[in-house]
């Protein structure tokens, strides 16, 4: 009898799995009054834990980093003698570059986006997936669709967005592609996470057309063609570029700039692709 | 009633310890999958029926956190707590090397469902790369933790067995 009936709520539990999964996966978005219920309560939890969890380990650290510092402050004195001199150095060839662009009315290229700042809070257990949750949303003005950036490079997307978080796919996930381009060139290509690849700390590249002038070092940005990615965010540098055994495309890797094993504060960009209107963003979403 | 809120408690907090503590220790390379030996021990415990619900209710927690299709972790915990629930005929407190065993069988199967469901129909096929880099260590992690975990949750449930014993008698 008893077996009977664990059987029954088996059945409906499963039923009503299968039923969320088909429904969640043909209307994004559906659940998302319940992740943000929930978010109002899990992740004040999450940012505490967090909070205590990095104050810990921090102080735990602080020692080992004392002993460190002294050679480091040397290093970097020297550091910073240097890059004055190349300060200055970059001042005059800027001048050289505006006055230029100013010729060519370039100068709306390579714009500055206006970021805020927040902290990554959780990130997705297990090694399967790159996704990771900040403690920024809707409340703060995120956006599904999103750009974030950290050390100087691109990091990922929002992908999905409660009224005080948001969840963030990394470029380096197994799902992510972007659409990219050689700054040298401007030839496109597609920047792929591989989670083969990531180990060795590279993404792949694919997609360059057979004439494509892509080489090795060559900086690698986010296209202006992409429809999610604004463009000219820095990705990384482009390493051994093989023309593929069909003869079509080349294919390489690529090195990131950003350091994505010690995530703790990112930039999220405030400016969407689709031309700044959330709304229309949205109807294009759902549309598809 | 109270035994199943201080589980769930737990189970929020392994929740919680397993996204926002362990990510935080660089030398991890894999981390043990807490919730997943949190619905395993319970089913083994109290059975299917128990193991079921929380297992939903673990499912529940990483489908909300995960963006992708709701559902697709509860599907696999309800499972878990069932299938691991049928053992439970078999439990026998200081008996280890069971647990041990599921600990095992279950990794393998959540990882499994993982690599067919979000990385084979995608073509990943290099099935050999994903075992040796990201189940096994993983697996090993999750053993060696659940040597830990199960007994403090026998201890847990022993205790929280007692209280109610001892009220049950204070009523009579």
């Amino acid at each position: 009898m008893e077996t009977k009936r664990s059987r029954y709520i088996l059945l409906g539990l499963t039923l009503l799995c299968v039923f969320l999964i088909g429904v969640s996966s043909l209307r994004e978005g559906i659940m998302d009054p319940l992740r943000t219920g929930v978010g109002y309560l899990l992740v004040p939890i999450q940012s505490g834990v967090n909070a205590v969890g990095a104050g810990i380990y921090k102080d735990l650290t602080d020692y080992g980093k004392l002993k460190t510092a002294l050679s480091e402050k040397e290093e970097l004195e020297r550091r910073v003698g240097e890059l004055i001199e190349e300060n200055n150095r970059l001042q005059a060839g800027q001048q050289e570059l505006n006055r230029l662009r100013e010729l060519y009315q370039l100068d709306q290229e390579y714009m500055q986006y206006e970021t805020i700042g927040a902290r990554v809070i959780a990130k997705d257990s297990g090694d399967w997936f790159q996704v990771f949750r900040i403690n920024k949303g809707s409340e703060d003005g995120v956006q599904v669709d999103s750009n974030v950036i950290a050390g100087g490079g691109l990091i990922g997307i929002v992908t999905d967005v409660g009224a005080n978080y948001a969840t963030v796919r990394s470029i380096i996930d197994d799902l992510s592609r972007v659409s990219a381009m050689g700054l040298r060139t401007g030839d496109k290509c597609i920047v792929a996470g591989d989670l083969t690849l990531y180990r060795d700390g590279r993404l792949s590249i694919t997609n360059i057309t057979k004439d494509g002038d892509i080489q090795d070092g060559d900086q690698i940005v986010t296209s202006n063609i992409s429809s999610k990615f604004l463009p000219g965010i820095l990705i990384g540098y482009a390493a051994d570029v093989t023309i593929d055994s069909e003869r079509l495309t080349k294919s390489g890797y690529l090195i990131p700039v950003a350091d994505f094993d010690d995530l703790q504060e990112v930039l999220v960009i405030m400016e969407t692709k689709e031309t700044g209107d959330s709304q229309l963003g949205a109807l294009e979403r759902s549309g598809n | 009633m109270k035994r199943i809120l201080i589980n769930l408690a737990l189970m929020i907090l392994a929740f919680t310890i397993q996204t926002c503590i362990f990510p935080l220790i660089p030398f991890f390379s894999a981390s043990p999958n807490l919730l997943l030996i949190m619905t395993f021990s319970l089913g083994f415990i109290y059975g299917k029926d128990s193991g079921m619900l929380y297992g939903f209710f673990a499912g529940i927690l990483l489908d909300l956190f995960g963006g992708g299709s709701f559902g697709f972790y509860s599907l696999l915990f309800i499972y878990i707590g069932y299938l691991n629930g049928i053992f439970a005929q078999y439990y026998y407190e200081d008996y280890i090397t069971l647990p041990m065993v599921l600990a095992i069988g279950n990794e393998l199967t959540y990882n499994l469902y993982i690599y067919i469901f979000q990385f084979l129909i995608r073509k990943r096929l290099d099935f050999l790369y994903y075992l040796e880099n990201i189940i096994i260590p993983e697996i090993i992690f999750t053993v060696v933790t659940t040597l830990l975990i199960y007994r403090l949750f026998l201890f847990v449930s022993r205790k929280l067995e007692e209280m109610e014993q001892r009220r049950d008698t204070n009523l009579v």
